[in-house]
This record gives C-alpha cells, sequence and structure tokens, in this order.
C-alpha cells in the first residue's frame, strides 16, 4: 500500500470529481484519449484486462475543468464530470503563484438586467408595430454625431451645402463582434467569426462590425473588401500595427473603424496577457514578437493624461486613415467613468467617435482570476449615469455609447441588448457569447474556463493545430449566424410592443424595475 | 322612400339616434333612405330586409365606417367624399363614394364591391381577405392610395386608376403590400418601395376581362363612363400577387461553405501564415492528432501480452523475437493510456507530445 499523508492532494480537492461507472464503461478509452487536462488515466484494480479501472489523476496541473468532453465521446454514459463542492483548489493551486484562467467572474451577482422589464407596452395609448412586417431602423452610431446646430451647412440656392468636413459616421448594427485577437483566439475560431460577420452583411444584409482585438490582423484581411467590416484596434502593446500600416498602400477599402483600447471590463486596469503556451510561430509573425508570455502594459506608455489619451492617441489613429474612418475608444466601466465621458465629450475638436464601456462581467482570454473576480464594475448603472451625464448637457447621442461584459451571459443577447439601449446605450459589444455558439462549454460556473492554457477542447483559444482541427469554420461560423438572425427578430419583437420603429436609445421609460433599489438607481419606474 | 334630416336648427341627432330610425324603418319593411347626414358613424349596415328585399342608402356628408359590416343586398351610396373606414369589413355589400374616401378603406372587407370616385387614404384596402364559401370582394379606386396601402391584405382584388398622379410619384404611396398573403392589387403606373415577397406582374387575359367588366360599371357609378377608353389600355395596368407561401425563403439560402469558397478570401485569411488544408478531425484521432502517445520500454518488459489484450483499438503489435518487441500503431492508436495504465511492469509510458 502506497503510503498516504493528510497533506497530500486527493481528487477530493480538486474542483471536479470524474464520476465513473464501472457497470456501464466497456473500457474503449476514448475520454481520456480526449482529456485535455490529462485528467483521466487508468490502472489495474485487479490482475487482467477486466480488472482496469479509471481513475482521476489527483494532482492540481492535472485538474478536471469539467469540460465534458469524455461525457461526449463516451457511448456508454459510463463518465462524466460532477462538481465538487468541497474543494479546496482555490487554496491549493495557488501554490505557483497567483492562479490564473479565462472566461468571466464566476461569482455570480444576481444581475441587474434580470431586475428589468420591458413594462411600458403599447396599449391602446398608442399603436404597437407588427414585428415581423413592419419595418424598423435598426442601426447604431460609430462617429462623433454633430449636433444640428453644429452641422456646417449653408444653403444654396434650394439645397444646403457643407462648409467643412464632418467627422465620420457609420450607421452599423447595434450589436458589435468585440475585440478578442488573434491569438487569444485560433486562427479558425477568429476567421469563423470574421466569416460570420462577412456572410451577416453580404447574405443577411445585417451590417454587423467585428473588432479585431489587439492581436494585428492578418494580410489578406487587410488587403480584402472585407476590411470594410473590421474595427481595427489597438491597445497598449500595439501588436500587428506595423503590418497594418505596411498593408495601409495595398487597402482597397477602409476599415469600419478603429478603437482605442484602454481597458477592458474582465480585468481593468491589467494589460493584456497571451500565455506563451499559445504564441505559436504564425502568432509571433504577425504580432512580431520571439515565444514568450506576452504582457501589454496596462497603459499605453506615452499617454500620461486623460488629454493627452484625447487628443494624441485620437488624432494619430484618425490621421491613419486620412481622418475618414471614426475613431472610437473603449474603457472598462470604472466609478470614474462619467468623468472620461465628459472629458470626451467636451473635446472641442469632435475627434472621439465612441465611448465603449466594458463592464466587469466581461470575459477575457486569461487573466489573474484576482482581477476578474474582484475588480471591476458592473456595466448597467455605469451606461446609465454616463447617458445622464450627457443629457444634462443636452448632448446625448453625440457620441455613442457602446456597452459590454455579460451581454448575452444568460443567453438571452436581444433583451440584454435592449435594456441597455434603453437606458441609453446606442450598441452592446458580445465576445464570449461568439465563441460558445463556436462550441466554447465554458460558463460562469467554473466550467473549463481554460482558455489561458493552450489546452482548449474546443479548439478555440489555442493554437495547437491538433486542437484546432476539432473546430469546424463553417459550422461555427453558421451556429453564429443562425443566433444573429434570431437575434435582429428578437429585437424586433421588443421593439413593437413598445412602439418605436428605431431603436429606444436612452428610452428608461420603455423598462420597469422588479427591484427598488435597481429602479431607484436608474432612475426607472418600480413595479411589482 | 324614407328622408331623414339629422340637423333640426343646432341640435344633432346622435349616431345612435340615427342608427336606431334606420333600424326600426328597416324592421317596418322600409327599404330605401335618404340621409342627409352630420358625420354620424356606421350608416348602412349590417342590415338586412326580412323579405329579402334589398336596401339602398343614398347619404351625404356621413361619419366614419360608412357601409361598415355591410351585408349582400345593401347599396350605399355616398354623394360627395366619406371619411375613414368606408366599407370596413365589408361583407357583401355595394358601396358607392364618389369622392374621395379617408384612411382604411376597405380595411378588412371580405365580400362586396367598394367604389371610390377619388383617392383613399393611408392603409386602404389592408387586411383584405377572401371568405372562399362567398364571392371575392373588391376595392376601386379611380386615383390614388395612401401610404401602408395593401398592407397584410390576404385576398380579393384591388383596382387603383391611377388618374392624375404625379410623374414618379407612386399610386399606391409609400411601403404598398407589406405582409401582403393573398389577392391582387392593379394599378397604373409605377410603384416603388415593394416588399420582397410580392411579384409584379403584367395583367394576363383573364385579368384583363374582369377588369374591363369591372371599370365600365364603376366608371358609371362615380359618374365618369367618359374615362373608359383612357382606363382600358392594357400597356398602362401592373399587377401585384404575393409570392405564394410556399416558394417563400426565410433565412438565406447559402450556406456557409459555398459562401466561403465564393465569396471570402480565397485561402482563408491566415493561408500565408499557417497551413490548415481545413479538415475537421474527431474528438478522438490517431496519428499525429494524439495528445499523448505510449512509449514501450523493452527492459522493463515481461512479455505478459496484457497490453494486446487490453488495446481497445487493436493498435498494440507484438513482433515475435528472442523477447516480444512491442509498438503501438499510429494509425490506430489515439493515445487512450489502457496499456500504459495496465501494464504490470511499468513498460509503457505516456508521453505528452508537443504543440504543434
Amino acid at each position: 500500500m502506497a503510503s498516504v499523508s493528510v497533506q497530500d492532494v486527493s481528487r477530493n480537492d480538486l474542483p471536479w470529481l470524474v464520476e465513473w461507472r464501472q457497470d456501464k464503461c466497456v473500457l474503449c478509452g476514448m475520454c481520456a484519449a480526449v482529456c485535455t487536462a490529462d485528467a483521466i488515466c487508468f490502472t489495474a484494480s485487479r490482475g487482467g484486462v477486466r480488472g482496469a479501472a479509471l481513475r482521476q489523476r489527483a494532482e492540481i496541473s492535472h485538474a478536471c475543468t469539467g469540460c465534458g468532453m469524455c461525457t461526449k465521446v463516451c457511448q456508454q454514459d459510463a463518465v462524466r464530470p460532477v462538481r465538487n463542492p468541497d474543494n479546496r483548489f482555490p487554496l491549493l493551486a495557488r501554490a505557483g503563484g497567483p492562479l490564473k484562467r479565462g472566461g468571466r467572474s464566476n461569482l455570480n451577482p444576481p444581475r441587474t438586467l434580470d431586475k428589468l422589464v420591458v413594462g411600458r407596452i403599447s396599449q391602446m395609448t398608442d399603436p404597437a408595430l407588427d414585428s415581423e412586417r413592419h419595418t424598423f431602423d435598426l442601426r447604431a452610431p460609430l462617429g462623433r454625431v454633430l449636433p444640428v446646430q453644429d452641422l456646417p451647412l449653408r444653403v444654396e440656392g434650394d439645397s444646403l451645402a457643407l462648409t467643412a468636413p464632418t467627422p465620420p459616421v457609420r450607421w452599423i448594427y447595434p450589436l458589435l463582434f468585440s475585440d478578442m485577437s488573434i491569438g487569444a483566439l485560433s486562427t479558425r475560431a477568429w476567421e469563423a467569426i470574421a466569416l460570420a460577420c462577412a456572410y451577416l452583411n453580404e447574405q443577411c444584409r445585417l451590417p454587423v462590425r467585428m473588432c479585431s482585438g489587439e492581436g494585428g490582423l492578418p494580410g489578406r484581411l487587410l488587403e480584402s473588401e472585407h476590411l470594410k467590416y473590421m474595427i481595427v484596434q489597438i491597445a497598449s502593446g500595439h501588436f500587428g500595427w506595423n503590418r497594418i500600416l505596411r498593408a495601409l498602400p495595398r487597402m482597397k477599402t477602409d476599415p469600419a473603424g478603429v478603437l482605442i483600447k484602454i481597458g477592458q471590463g474582465a480585468k481593468p486596469g491589467d494589460g493584456g496577457l497571451l500565455p506563451a503556451a499559445k504564441v505559436a510561430p504564425h502568432i509571433q509573425s504577425i504580432r512580431g514578437v520571439p515565444r514568450a508570455t506576452l504582457h501589454s502594459p496596462a497603459n499605453h506608455q506615452g499617454l500620461y493624461s486623460i488629454e493627452e489619451a484625447v487628443q494624441k492617441m485620437h488624432l494619430s489613429c484618425n490621421a491613419a486613415f486620412g481622418f475618414r474612418v471614426p475613431v472610437a475608444i473603449k474603457c472598462a466601466a470604472s466609478a470614474t467613468s462619467v468623468a472620461v465621458y465628459n472629458n470626451l465629450l467636451r473635446d472641442p475638436y469632435n475627434i472621439c467617435g465612441g465611448f465603449f464601456l466594458d463592464g466587469i462581467q466581461g470575459g477575457t482570454g486569461a487573466a489573474n482570476e484576482v482581477s476578474l473576480e474582484h475588480t471591476g464594475h458592473p456595466i448597467v448603472s455605469k451606461v446609465r449615469d454616463c447617458y445622464r451625464a450627457a443629457l444634462l448637457q443636452g448632448r446625448q447621442g453625440q457620441i455613442p455609447l457602446w456597452a459590454g461584459g455579460g451581454v448575452g451571459q444568460t443567453g438571452h443577447a436581444a433583451a440584454d441588448a435592449f435594456k441597455l439601449i434603453c437606458l441609453g446605450a446606442n450598441g452592446v459589444l458580445v465576445g464570449r457569447l461568439l465563441i460558445q455558439l463556436l462550441g466554447c462549454v465554458g460558463n460562469e460556473h467554473g466550467r473549463c474556463n481554460a482558455c489561458n492554457t493552450g489546452r482548449c477542447p474546443a479548439g478555440i483559444c489555442t493554437q495547437d493545430m491538433r486542437l484546432v482541427r476539432r473546430l469546424d469554420v463553417d459550422r461555427g461560423a453558421q451556429a453564429i449566424v443562425d443566433y444573429m438572425l434570431a437575434f435582429d427578430a428578437e429585437l424586433r419583437k421588443l421593439l413593437a410592443p413598445v412602439g418605436n420603429s428605431s431603436l429606444p436609445v436612452g428610452r428608461a421609460d420603455a423598462l420597469v424595475a422588479t427591484d427598488k433599489a435597481v429602479a431607484d438607481a436608474l432612475g426607472v419606474t418600480y413595479a411589482c | 322612400m324614407v328622408r331623414i334630416k339629422t340637423l333640426d336648427g343646432h341640435r344633432r341627432r346622435s349616431t345612435q339616434e340615427l342608427l336606431q330610425t334606420i333600424e326600426a324603418a328597416v324592421l317596418r319593411g322600409d327599404t330605401e333612405f335618404d340621409i342627409e347626414a352630420s358625420g354620424q358613424h356606421d350608416i348602412g349596415g349590417p342590415l338586412w330586409n326580412r323579405e329579402g328585399k334589398e336596401l339602398l342608402f343614398r347619404v351625404r356628408n356621413p361619419g366614419q365606417r360608412v357601409g361598415a359590416m355591410c351585408l349582400p343586398g345593401t347599396t350605399v351610396l355616398v354623394d360627395g367624399p366619406a371619411p375613414a373606414d368606408a366599407g370596413w369589413l365589408n361583407s357583401g355589400g355595394r358601396i358607392v363614394i364618389r369622392g374621395d374616401a379617408g384612411d382604411t378603406a376597405g380595411h378588412c372587407a371580405a365580400a362586396g364591391v367598394i367604389q371610390i370616385g377619388g383617392r383613399a387614404g393611408a392603409r386602404a384596402g389592408s387586411l383584405m381577405k377572401h371568405d372562399p364559401q362567398y364571392e371575392e370582394p373588391s376595392l376601386w379606386v379611380l386615383r390614388t392610395v395612401g401610404d401602408f396601402s395593401f398592407e397584410f391584405m390576404g385576398g380579393g382584388r384591388a383596382v387603383v386608376c391611377g388618374l392624375g398622379c404625379a410623374p414618379a410619384v407612386s399610386p399606391l404611396g409609400a411601403r404598398p403590400c407589406v405582409g401582403m398573403v393573398g389577392g391582387a392589387v392593379y394599378f397604373r403606373g409605377e410603384a416603388d418601395d415593394l416588399p420582397e415577397d410580392v411579384l409584379l406582374s403584367a395583367p394576363d387575359d383573364n385579368d384583363m376581362s374582369w377588369l374591363k367588366a369591372g371599370l365600365a360599371n364603376f366608371l358609371a357609378s362615380v359618374g365618369h363612363p367618359d374615362l373608359l377608353p383612357e382606363l382600358s389600355d392594357r400597356r398602362q395596368w401592373n399587377k401585384i400577387t404575393p409570392v405564394p407561401f410556399e416558394q417563400r425563403k426565410r433565412a438565406p439560402v447559402m450556406d456557409m461553405g459555398t459562401f466561403r469558397r465564393n465569396a471570402w478570401v480565397p485561402g482563408g485569411i491566415f493561408g500565408d501564415v499557417l497551413e490548415d488544408d481545413g479538415r475537421v478531425t474527431e474528438l478522438a484521432a490517431p496519428g499525429d492528432e494524439r495528445l499523448r502517445v505510449p512509449v514501450w520500454n523493452g527492459e522493463s518488459c515481461r512479455d505478459c501480452r496484457l497490453c494486446l489484450k487490453s488495446c481497445p483499438r487493436k493498435a498494440i503489435v507484438r513482433t515475435d523475437g528472442e523477447k516480444g518487441v512491442y509498438s503501438a500503431a499510429c494509425a490506430r492508436c489515439v493515445g487512450c493510456g489502457l496499456c500504459a495504465g495496465l501494464c504490470p511492469c511499468g513498460a509503457w509510458r505516456m508521453t505528452e507530445i508537443a504543440s504543434v
């Protein structure tokens, strides 16, 4: 008998237990073969083949993540991961330093959005609309929208003429494919999302845009017409921008926009993180770095004040594309967001084309768990605060507000989007939802979340081609398209009963809150 | 002939008073009415003579819903214009309006004939339908109709002659025929803004003979028989019918693979930095796709052959020699590790292959 001491790690210390049904198992071995965590092995409990038994490794480094690939391949229903509420993982797993993982916060406080209901229905007061057949204008601005009195117009005969250039504005779909970088995602996953985006534009007439993330863009995309669907991101690491700039002379079209990333909701105040396990040769070449764990700085180096951030960074990005492309900025939602928004609104040069706010429920490919769980700001009240701040100055709608971080977390993205729009957002961002549609099995209850390990069982957050080949690009893109078409229909189903033909930006009167505190904080009617 | 005035000095009869007066007269057997109305609603229906005689209402200055819910055997003649909802839910009557009609004329008409000698307002003919147990309804408009005309139309025929319509202006208003699922709309002129699920065509011979017969009756009713030659030019007529339900396509039809091959960047956007033939592997794949491979160490092996028996893929090969030499055939082995787990001597060991 092997000796066991009380301080040895046992399987009962791990967050997931692999439950094995010996009476059903035929020892086909598939469960162990597919396990990317290498959590399953076999032992001989007695002599001979019939003595074989499945055993879960009792090692922190091989802890089952609950992804359930074993269950997926088992023809006999003989194996499944079971959540272990008595685990000691958070204590033991920090032996090697701070815990890192991907995914979203797993703390799951009650969602504010679920305490809001579309409660102001057109019933005799005004006509409700026909969601199926009425024509809705479901577009949101990206770009600085000038108020009527500031438009440089002159009457020339029977028409109006512009006397000065106006900031570029793109009217796009109010749901934007949020920034997940090449590197964080596998090539196939990133391409599937880009492909779905093009399909939605060209086959379904939904003008959906995709943000590249901070990992550059592939040269072939930069030089294709499809670039017009892409919002190129520049974050503190500036990864990939060398190739973007060198592609400028060969670009057939402008990108849809530029997004300056200051921070992200999942790990505000922390820079991007790409673990070495994911820095494959093609990532090294696109990013221009050797294989190493890549940290983006927490700050854009060279920006020392908000004024610099607004002027210097926006100016450079505007200038790069001849002032033809809207430039927006993305910040993690924060107690200070309103101050930032006010600063942008007062900029006399009208150079900021959008304020993207990312809330604490946003996802990430890799972060310290302490940041994921304990830093950030819920998105809902912050969008409302920013909108109201603009409203008080009569400047609402001038710098479009885009909200992300947990949109679609419960699978109901259209309702989330609609409520955020009623509270003042012009549009919403989704990221995690997209990879879940591709096949990611991770969730906000500690399942999988192995995005940082390079061992994504779905081939989405990995550069290991053995795993990447598990992902079918066409099927993945199709799943995103299908969801988006349902999203579009559902958004109409919400617009119709409140009687709006266009997006009800800031129409908080369309909502009621079933929680008094939420009602008070957001300035909507309390209903019970 | 019953003559009814609805104004007595400054006193106006309410709709209820007027309709109850009419109903009592119809019950007494009166069949002809001449009504000097002052905006009373719902004049003309639903009424019937107990002996099946025809009812005739001559009306001036009616309120909304003149001829509403009208039954077969009733004729309503309005000398002049009529406000909204003329012929609403018409179920078989003949309603003639010599002047303009307001919004939603003919709304939900399911039988009978409505003839309008001027324009009709927004949502004219919306939700018209045809109950196959009865004759189909028709709606005739001499001039033009307002926006959202024939919305959700489900049956019957509508005719918009487009008389006096300015060039390059649609006689059907903005966004006609949205949600149309049945029936037909004939019109002269150019319609724009038509939804995708309707078809624009030229009327065929059957359409034209129906149109010509109806036009003669219509123009006579509204007092413009002289216009018949002008409106009989077949080349000026168009017809709108809905795309049949069976032929409607809800979802986009191009499958993603076809789109990727034809409309996407050839060879994929990463084709120049990464070799990827697009092959999709099973979750448990053999060969180079294995996450871990078994490695055999001959020194520990006691040649018990348990691995041969336990391998679920029959991937282990034993070559005879002084002592057996073992290997795992990579074409079959998926790297499950049963051999390593069961080997009593520790001769098999699973090795992680570094990621590519």
